[in-house]
């Protein structure tokens, strides 16, 4: 069901080829209809309203017409309609030739902002505080934001001034889309961060060649650290960078995967080596501590420690069966993509630990469920194959974990159902109640 | 997102004063009992004495309830059919012992507007002395915590959950935060803070404590003066109102007769006490779950 908004952008496209022949409102309705009652395909109903009206089905915009705000990173093919708030020209040098550019910022009515650039200036030259209708035009993503690029596909069409108009008092960003620098430690990385400055150590690296449209390249991956936590970084340049070095990269921007930050940084950043006291990488590959609700605002965490009683044990815990060609779990040893197989025997823990102000599901493999549970695979099998039962060990397990305070170490990601720590380490929490008690107490007799 | 609801961490105490319930909107939206203090109460994670057990229901379909203390008040928890693991895992508990469950708030609100709570289990199980204090830690800690957010609340002209997330709140404690601030005006927190303390005494038993006095007698349940009728009367009395409320001679409702005999002064507990003495004697029986026929 498309509701008005998203009907908006074909009204207008409608309304523009109808050239006054009929109002927005009628079209709006007949659209709605058309769609929402009669269930006929966007396409189709475009051209039914058209001809209706005496319009030519033909002169409709074939690509996908959307707004600003519904624009994805990579669009093939879309059109848009909106307002050029700011353009500029500027030489740059491709294959070793001169060639110039336009790049600019677009509205739209929403008073939603996009960043564009025109590659062929014959096709395309938009002039600032004029409307166009862009069509063939597509998207890349920049710095976690898609951009508008105009290329040699491109058709523009003028439009007069009323057709959009954008609300006053939007904050148009300068071109290329950055937001003002700020400075971070790791621990406030989040999804979609621009322009950071980051001081961190560099723990761990590694290159490896990548084809991009213009060549082999070599980028840059590992891991740096600050006192706050450890973060996974790309480098998409040769910065020279050396393991174990303390680097500040400035402009460099975040991108999640699956809620867990990742600093990147390529040909807009700058790298530098301060000098200044920094904890060696052997201090900062220990233990870091964060609660779980600090961990579900940045909406994952790279290598991160945290502390919580485990409130449930999930479906898929204790001595399950996988598939030996792809690891998943089978049924009756039938495997849901290879069929009977020969199952192999796994040990597995997916709990839900809570600190009281936040939850999170953590999952444990063989090796970490056997160290904090005592009880080997082998064992389970045995006691398995001794009771006839495989969902016995399970309820052990829930005896051994229900209601134990643990300290978990592993990364932490998210999806619909929220935070999932993938569990390296795990060990009871041993709590020296006494002395911390102590230290409650003296907080509250000081009040 | 489908978040999955915190179990917090809340003195018996905290929790039994509460009288707002908040209801998100929509069919499957959960629903929240909200304490004095602001917490938002869907699921919590209780440690404490298991001290009386009963089943309301029959040896067939039980219905256990049964109250955990946790040095600063008792929690009421339920377990019947929708939980058969924490039903039957409750069953086997014996009295007295330290006991873990983790479960939903529900509420209960008579026709006088008195408003009851109590804990439906999701799991129960039996725990050693070191899970409960350091839950009595957890819950001490976590206490102050939404003391120091109420207090912040109540400084503020109009109290917002985005001015107390800016101050490092979590999101779902400043929300409660603002919706008790506004519910309960102006709460005795110091009066909490003697929960604290009483609870870190339970840690500390060596140590000498000067508890804050609350400001005014606790906002919980009131007093019932228990000198008007004796025991036999009260017998007498129950036996009566069990007979009256049998209108469909299938028995009188539990729910109807907590409520009726709360109107004569006999609160929930007593008349448990009362109802268990009355099956001892054969008077009266349960044909079906809470419901109870004089014989």
């Amino acid at each position: 069901m498309m509701n008005k908004e998203e009907l908006a952008p074909h009204v207008k496209e409608i309304a523009r080829v109808l050239e006054g022949r009929a109002k927005e409102q009628d079209i709006e309705r007949d659209l709605d209809n058309y769609l929402n009652v009669y269930r006929m395909s966007l396409e189709a109903s475009r051209r039914h309203i058209v001809r209706k009206y005496g319009g030519d089905p033909n002169a409709l915009t074939k690509g996908d017409r959307k707004t600003l705000a519904n624009l994805g990173l990579n669009e093939g093919s879309v059109d848009v309609l909106g307002r050029v708030m700011s353009s500029t020209t500027r030489e740059i040098t491709v294959s070793g030739q001169p060639k110039t550019i336009q790049s600019g910022v677009l509205a739209d009515e929403a008073g939603a902002t996009i960043g564009f650039t025109v590659w062929d200036l014959t096709k395309a030259d938009l002039k600032p505080d004029t409307n166009y209708l862009i069509r063939y035009a597509y998207t890349r993503e920049w710095n976690g934001q898609p951009e508008l690029h105009l290329g040699n596909r491109v058709v523009v069409e003028e439009r007069p001034q009323e057709e959009v108009v954008v609300p006053e008092g939007i904050s148009v960003p300068s071109s290329g889309g950055r937001s003002a620098p700020q400075t971070v430690k790791v621990s406030g990385l989040r999804d979609n961060m621009n322009n950071v400055t980051i001081t961190g150590r560099i723990l761990s690296m590694k290159s490896r060649e990548v084809d991009t449209p213009s060549g082999k390249k070599t980028m840059f991956s590992g891991i740096m650290g600050d006192e706050t936590g450890r973060v996974e970084f790309t480098a998409w340049e040769d910065f020279k960078l050396r393991e174990g070095e303390v680097i500040t990269v400035s402009n460099g921007y975040v991108k999640g995967w699956k809620g867990i930050p990742r600093l990147s940084f390529g040909e807009r950043a700058e790298v530098n080596r301060p000098k200044m006291d920094f904890p060696s990488a052997e201090q900062l590959s220990g233990e870091v501590m964060r609660t779980i609700e600090d961990i579900e605002r940045n909406g994952g965490a790279f290598d991160v420690t945290t502390q919580g009683t485990i409130v449930d044990i999930k479906k898929g815990t204790g001595l399950i069966f996988r598939c030996p060609e792809c690891h998943r779990v089978v049924l009756k040893g039938v495997c849901q993509i290879h069929g009977k197989v020969q199952q192999v025997p796994d040990l597995r823990i997916r709990v839900i630990v809570d600190d009281g102000f936040a939850a999170m599901t953590a999952v444990m493999k063989k090796e970490v469920s056997e160290e904090l549970t005592g009880i080997t695979l082998k064992e389970a099998l045995d006691e398995a194959r001794e009771s006839m039962d495989t969902e016995a060990i399970a309820q052990r397990f829930e005896e051994r974990l229900l209601a134990k305070p643990l300290v978990l170490r592993g990364t932490v990601m998210s999806d619909d159902y929220g935070l999932s720590m993938t569990v390296t380490e795990a060990r009871f929490a041993t709590v020296d109640v006494k002395s911390e008690a102590e230290a409650l107490l003296s907080k509250i007799e000081v009040i | 997102m489908m978040m999955r609801e915190p179990a917090w961490r809340v003195f018996a105490s905290e929790f039994n004063a509460s009288t707002l319930e908040f209801k998100g909107e929509g069919e499957k939206a959960p629903s929240y009992v909200i304490t004095p203090l602001g917490a938002m109460i869907n699921r919590l994670f209780i440690v404490g004495i298991l001290t009386d057990m009963q089943n309301l229901g029959t040896d067939q379909d039980p219905y256990w309830r049964a109250t955990v203390s946790d040095g600063t008040d008792r929690f009421y928890v339920y377990a019947g059919k929708y939980a058969p693991e924490a039903s039957a895992a409750l069953a086997k508990i014996e009295p007295p012992s330290f006991v873990a469950v983790i479960g939903k708030s529900r509420t209960y609100s008579s026709d006088e507007g008195k408003f009851y709570v109590s804990v439906r289990a999701e799991k129960v199980l039996t725990v050693d002395e070191h899970i409960k204090d350091n839950w009595l830690l957890e819950t001490v800690r976590a206490t102050l915590r939404r003391i120091d957010a109420m207090e912040e609340a109540m400084q503020m002209e109009t109290p917002t959950v985005e001015g107390l997330v800016n101050l490092g709140f979590p999101a779902p404690l400043a929300d409660g935060v603002v919706r008790a601030a506004e519910h309960y005006q102006d709460p005795d927190v110091n009066r909490f803070r003697g929960t604290v303390l009483e609870a870190l005494e339970q840690l500390l038993p060596d140590r000498g404590f000067d508890l804050p006095l609350p400001r005014d007698m606790p906002t919980g349940p009131e007093e019932i003066d228990d000198e008007e009728i004796d025991d036999g009367e009260k017998e007498e009395v129950i036996l009566k109102l069990i007979e009256k409320l049998d209108v469909n001679k299938k028995g009188a409702s539990l729910p109807d007769l907590i409520k009726e005999a709360a109107k004569l002064g006999i609160l929930e507990d007593e008349l448990e006490e009362i109802n268990n003495s009355l099956l001892d004697k054969g008077l009266i029986y349960e044909p079906t779950i809470n419901r109870m026929k004089r014989i």
